[in-house]
C-alpha cells in the first residue's frame, strides 16, 4: 500500500530564504510603490527633473515646460525615494508647438532639497537650429536697453512686451537652477511669478550678466518668496547662477554652474 | 390636407422652438415713463460696452452689478450679504425666473483669494452668458424653471482692492492682527471644518493663516451664515479659484472619501471632458487631498459637510506659465471652457433631480417622429 504523501509545508530553511530575499530586495530598492500619473508625487518628480534639465541645458530658446505625466513608480530606499517618471513636454515658445518626451530618475532624500536627477529628453530642435536660436536671443539681449527698475515681467495684467521676452527666457535658466535646488519630496514646489529690478551688463569676454529680483510662488504654503539672482551666460560656454532668497525670515544662498550647450 | 396637417404636427415635434406651440412666460415687466426708459437706455449702452475680456477693479464690478440688475430686472436682483473687514458691502446676484414653485439653488462664489483675478472675471462672464441666453437657449431656460442662480463675483473684496492698489500677489483678507503688525486671514482656511488642523498656519504673517478662530472673519461669517440658512435649498456649491487646472471634490483635510465620491468624480470627469473639447485644456479631477495637498477650513469642505450634496472647487488656468497674472487674451477661452464644465455639472445634477419629470426632446421622440413620417407618406 502506497502511503499518500501530503505536500510538505514550507520548512524553516525556506522561510529563512524568503526573509533574506526580502531584506535584500529592500536593500536593492526593489520595493515599488505604484503611483498615479495624475497624482502630485509624479508631477513633483517631473517638475524637479525638468528644472534640472532646463538649468543644465542653459538654452533659453528651448526651455521646456511640463505637459503631461505619462507614468511612473516610486522605488523606496532607506533614506528616501527614487522616482522613475516619464512625461511629455512642450516648448515654452508656444508658437513653435513642439512636443517631446522625457524620462527621468529623481532621487529624493527625506526632507532634503537638491534631488539627484538623471534625465534624458527628446530634442526639440536639432543642434544647429538650437544654436542659431540661442545666438539670436543673445544678440537681442545685447542690443536691448535695460528696462526701468520697476518694470515687472510679466505685468500686473499678465502682459509681456515682446521685446522683453528674451530677458524672461534667459532668466528661466537661473530660475530653473533655483527651483531645482529648493524642490523637496514633501511637495513644496515652486513657480516663477515675476521678475523685476533687472540689470544687464556685457562682460569684456562677451558673457551676459543678468541681475534681477524674482518672485517665486510656493504652491503648498502659497507663499511668495523674494530672491535675488545673478546669472552669467553665454550661448556656448558654461554659465553660472548665484542666488539669495528671503524665505519667511530665513536667508538662503546658493550657486551652481550649468554646462552650456555641452549638456545636450 | 390630412398629410399637410400631419406634417405640421411632425414639424412641431421635431422643431418645437420654431413651429411648436408653447406658452412662453413673458417676464418683461411693464415699465412706463420716459425717464425710466432713458435710464434703461443709458445703462444698457454701458453694459453693451462692458468688456468681459478685461480685468476690472472693484469700482467697475460694483457698477456692473447695478447695471445688470437694472437691465435684466425681470430675473436679476442684487442682494446684500454682509460687510468686509474694511466695511465694504458684499453683494451677490440672484438670477431667478419668478414662478410660484419653490426653487433649488446653485451657488457660485469667486475671488475668495485676492490675486486670482481670472475668477471674478469668470463669475461676471457666467452671469452675462446666463442672462444673454436664458430666453433662447433651452438648456439654460430649463435650469431656471427649477433653480435660482446665486453668484458672488468677489468674496474677498478688501483683498481684491489691495491686489489692485498695493500688492498684486496678495491672497488673504485685510483684517488687522497683533496690534496692526500683521494683516490678513486666508478666508479659505477660516471655515468651520476641521479648522486649522492641517495645511494652515497659526502665524498671521503666513499666507495660509487660518484666523483667530473658525469663522473669525466678517467675510467668512457673511457667507457661512447665509449658506447655513439656505442649506436645504442649495443643491450645488461651486467655489472658483486659480491656478492649476483642477476640478476638486471633498475632502482636503483627509483622504477619506465623501459618501457620493464616485458620483462626484463621474460628474467631474464628464465636466473636464466638456471643458477640454472647447480649447484643449487638460483639467485633472479628484479630491483635494489626493490631487494637491492637505488643508483644512476651506469653504467647499464646509459646504459639503453641512449637507450640500454637490460641492466642487475649480482651479482655473493656467498650469504654471503665467499663474495669477493670466494674460487678458486668455480670459475669453478660459471662461468659455469653464462655462462648458459648469453647465455640464448643472446638467448632471438637473437630470438626477428632475430628469424623469420633464418631457424632454430625446432621440426616442425623434425616432418615433421619423417612423410616423414614413408611415404616412410611404
Amino acid at each position: 500500500m502506497l502511503a499518500r504523501r501530503r505536500p510538505a509545508g514550507p520548512g524553516p530553511t525556506a522561510l529563512l530564504l524568503v526573509a533574506l530575499l526580502a531584506a535584500e530586495a529592500r536593500a536593492s530598492w526593489l520595493i515599488r510603490r505604484p503611483l498615479s500619473p495624475s497624482g502630485p508625487e509624479l508631477r513633483q518628480a517631473a517638475r524637479a527633473a525638468l528644472h534640472f534639465f532646463n538649468y543644465r541645458a542653459a538654452s533659453p530658446s528651448t526651455v521646456r515646460v511640463l505637459k503631461e505625466v505619462l507614468n511612473g513608480t516610486a522605488l523606496i530606499r532607506e533614506e528616501g525615494e527614487n522616482i522613475k517618471v516619464a512625461f511629455s513636454i512642450e516648448s515654452y515658445r508656444t508658437e513653435n508647438s513642439q512636443l517631446g518626451t522625457c524620462s527621468a530618475l529623481v532621487g529624493f532624500k527625506d526632507h532634503k532639497s537638491r534631488p539627484t536627477v538623471n534625465i534624458s529628453c527628446t530634442p526639440l530642435l536639432d543642434q544647429k537650429e538650437r544654436k542659431k536660436e540661442d545666438y539670436k536671443l543673445y544678440k537681442q539681449i545685447k542690443q536691448l536697453e535695460t528696462p526701468p527698475f520697476e518694470t515687472t515681467i510679466p505685468g500686473k495684467l499678465g502682459d509681456m512686451d515682446p521685446s522683453l521676452q528674451p530677458l524672461w527666457e534667459l532668466a528661466m535658466i537661473g530660475n530653473s537652477f533655483l527651483m531645482w535646488e529648493k524642490t523637496t519630496s514633501t511637495s513644496s514646489y515652486y513657480y516663477v511669478q515675476q521678475i523685476t529690478n533687472i540689470k544687464k551688463w556685457i562682460r569684456p569676454d562677451d558673457f551676459i550678466i543678468l541681475h534681477y529680483r524674482l518672485l517665486l510662488h510656493e504652491f503648498r504654503t502659497q507663499e511668495i518668496i523674494s530672491c535675488h539672482l545673478h546669472l552669467v551666460w553665454h550661448p556656448e560656454k558654461p554659465s553660472k547662477t548665484q542666488y539669495h532668497c528671503q524665505d519667511s525670515g530665513t536667508q538662503e544662498n546658493g550657486s551652481g554652474n550649468s554646462e552650456g550647450s555641452g549638456f545636450l | 390636407m390630412k398629410k399637410l396637417l400631419w406634417t405640421i404636427c411632425l414639424l412641431g415635434i421635431l422643431f418645437p422652438p420654431k413651429f411648436g406651440l408653447k406658452v412662453q412666460h413673458d417676464g418683461i415687466s411693464a415699465k412706463n415713463g420716459h425717464g425710466m426708459l432713458e435710464k434703461k437706455e443709458s445703462s444698457r449702452s454701458n453694459l453693451e460696452n462692458y468688456d468681459y475680456t478685461k480685468y476690472h477693479p472693484i469700482e467697475e464690478i460694483y457698477k456692473w452689478m447695478s447695471q445688470i440688475e437694472e437691465r435684466y430686472s425681470e430675473v436679476v436682483t442684487q442682494h446684500f450679504l454682509g460687510m468686509t473687514y474694511k466695511a465694504r458691502p458684499m453683494y451677490y446676484l440672484k438670477i431667478s425666473e419668478p414662478t410660484s414653485t419653490l426653487k433649488k439653488i446653485f451657488w457660485m462664489d469667486c475671488g475668495i483669494h485676492a490675486r486670482e483675478w481670472i475668477t471674478p472675471a469668470f463669475c461676471q462672464w457666467f452671469v452675462k452668458e446666463i442672462l444673454q441666453n436664458y430666453k433662447t437657449d433651452p438648456r439654460i431656460s430649463r435650469f431656471l424653471r427649477k433653480v435660482d442662480f446665486y453668484i458672488l463675483p468677489v468674496l474677498n473684496i478688501d483683498g481684491y482692492v489691495y491686489s489692485w492698489r498695493k500688492d498684486r500677489f496678495w491672497r488673504k483678507s485685510r483684517s488687522s492682527h497683533n496690534n496692526g503688525t500683521c494683516f490678513g486671514t486666508d478666508l479659505n482656511r477660516n471655515f468651520n471644518i476641521s479648522w486649522c488642523n492641517v495645511g494652515a498656519s497659526k502665524n498671521c504673517t503666513h499666507q495660509t493663516f487660518c484666523g483667530t478662530g473658525p469663522v473669525s472673519e466678517s467675510e467668512t461669517k457673511a457667507v457661512s451664515s447665509f449658506i447655513e440658512d439656505k442649506k436645504d435649498s442649495i443643491l450645488c456649491y461651486l467655489t472658483i479659484h486659480s491656478y492649476g487646472q483642477f476640478i476638486l471634490t471633498p475632502y482636503s483635510f483627509t483622504k477619506t472619501k465623501p459618501s457620493n465620491y464616485d458620483e462626484l468624480i463621474r460628474i467631474g470627469q464628464k465636466a473636464a471632458k466638456e471643458l477640454k473639447a472647447k480649447h484643449g485644456s487638460n483639467y485633472k479631477v479628484g479630491s483635494t487631498s489626493d490631487m494637491l495637498y492637505f488643508t483644512s477650513g476651506n469653504s467647499r469642505d464646509w459646504a459639503y459637510h453641512i449637507g450640500i450634496p454637490f460641492a466642487y472647487t475649480f482651479e482655473l488656468r493656467d498650469n504654471g506659465t503665467y499663474k495669477f497674472t493670466l494674460p487678458e487674451d486668455q480670459i475669453q477661452p478660459t471662461c468659455e471652457e469653464t462655462m462648458a464644465a459648469v453647465l455640464s455639472i448643472y446638467d448632471d445634477i438637473y437630470e438626477r433631480e428632475w430628469g424623469f419629470n420633464e418631457v424632454v426632446f430625446t432621440s426616442a421622440t425623434m425616432r418615433l417622429s421619423v417612423f410616423l413620417f414614413f408611415m404616412l407618406f410611404f
